[in-house]
């Protein structure tokens, strides 16, 4: 069982530092890299009386946990220019955005379009699913495997994808382990 | 009195404020001659000092209070309210921080600051 969040849960999370207990940071938004299974980072805004958003960025590296309440950070260093960022995470590409592609299997049949990322709770970042808009209308979630092929516009997954289709987060944190050993990921 | 200054690293209170806003002032714990249920002793006067630096004056302030304090693990989990700490009078090194009814031992404490007081992992609930 894995304890699962969209994408969408974690944009204004407290950045919060491990040693220090502040909060130096919220989030504004993920950057992903499909190919590699996993946030490589996050855009920030600031906190408190100076509130709005801010040129710094957070990389996965350098994050301790993805949490519910809030992402973790050793200490405040953890924070960096987009300069001194590597340069998919300050600068990221903007067609790395998934949101809206298809999801096709190798087989060639849609399962539907991506509308959420869903990563795992705990760690600095992995991706595990995606929560979609089915091709035959309403929401579901499918597992992913650690990589994914992206083609142009379209997402790849295996055809046991299709068996893998859950109706909510906990269905999808129940299957990610049997999905990624079906494959012989894990 | 009115707070205590801890350092988490440390697990240990590093010195008493007394009174509050910009006329604050700290009494380092060893400086103490007795902490008492309904006071604290010092010797005389002149162990009172002003905050010396940013830490505290934040904790001057009250950011710093670790009572009241939202617990967070250093998954980024919340795991409650700090509502009460329990440490050796003599030497000041915490011994238990009590989150609702639970008691966590404080070796468990890896930081505080003005947002929360983070826990170590070993505190965070199974899913």
């Amino acid at each position: 069982m894995r304890l699962l969040m969209t994408a969408t849960q974690i944009r204004g999370l407290p950045v919060v530092t491990v040693r220090g207990g502040e909060d130096v940071a919220e989030v504004r938004d993920v950057i992903y890299s499909p190919g590699a299974g996993r946030l490589v980072g996050l855009t920030l805004n600031k906190r408190g009386f100076f509130a709005g958003r801010s040129r710094d960025v957070l990389s996965a590296e350098a994050i301790h946990a993805v949490g519910q309440h809030a992402v973790m950070v050793l200490d405040e260093s953890s924070i960096v220019t987009p300069e001194d960022a590597s340069d998919e995470v300050g600068h990221p590409a903007t067609e790395r955005n998934v949101l809206g592609d298809d999801v096709l299997t190798e087989g060639g049949s849609s399962l539907g379009k991506v509308a959420d990322l869903v990563l795992l709770v705990g760690s600095s970042g992995e991706v595990v699913g995606y929560q979609i808009d089915k091709a035959g209308g309403g929401r579901g979630y499918i597992p992913l495997p650690a990589q994914l092929s992206v083609s142009g516009d379209a997402l790849v997954v295996p055809n046991i994808t299709e068996e893998f289709v859950q109706d909510d987060l906990v269905g999808l944190g129940a299957s990610v382990d049997e999905f990624r050993a079906r494959l012989g990921l894990s | 009195m009115s707070h205590l200054l801890v350092d988490a690293q440390q697990r240990r209170i590093d010195a008493v404020v007394v009174g509050r806003g910009k006329k604050a002032q700290l009494v380092d714990w060893a400086q103490l001659s007795g902490f008492g249920p309904d006071a604290v002793m010092v010797v005389d006067e002149g162990v009172l000092r002003p905050p010396a630096d940013d830490r505290e004056r934040a904790a001057a302030e009250g950011k710093l209070e670790l009572v009241g304090k939202r617990a967070l693990s250093e998954g980024g989990n919340e795991l409650g309210e700090l509502d009460d700490v329990t440490f050796d009078a003599d030497s000041g090194v915490l011994e238990e921080l009590l989150i609702g009814v639970r008691r966590v031992p404080a070796g468990s404490l890896l930081g505080s600051g003005s947002y929360a007081a983070i826990l170590d992992q070993s505190q965070e609930p199974s899913p």
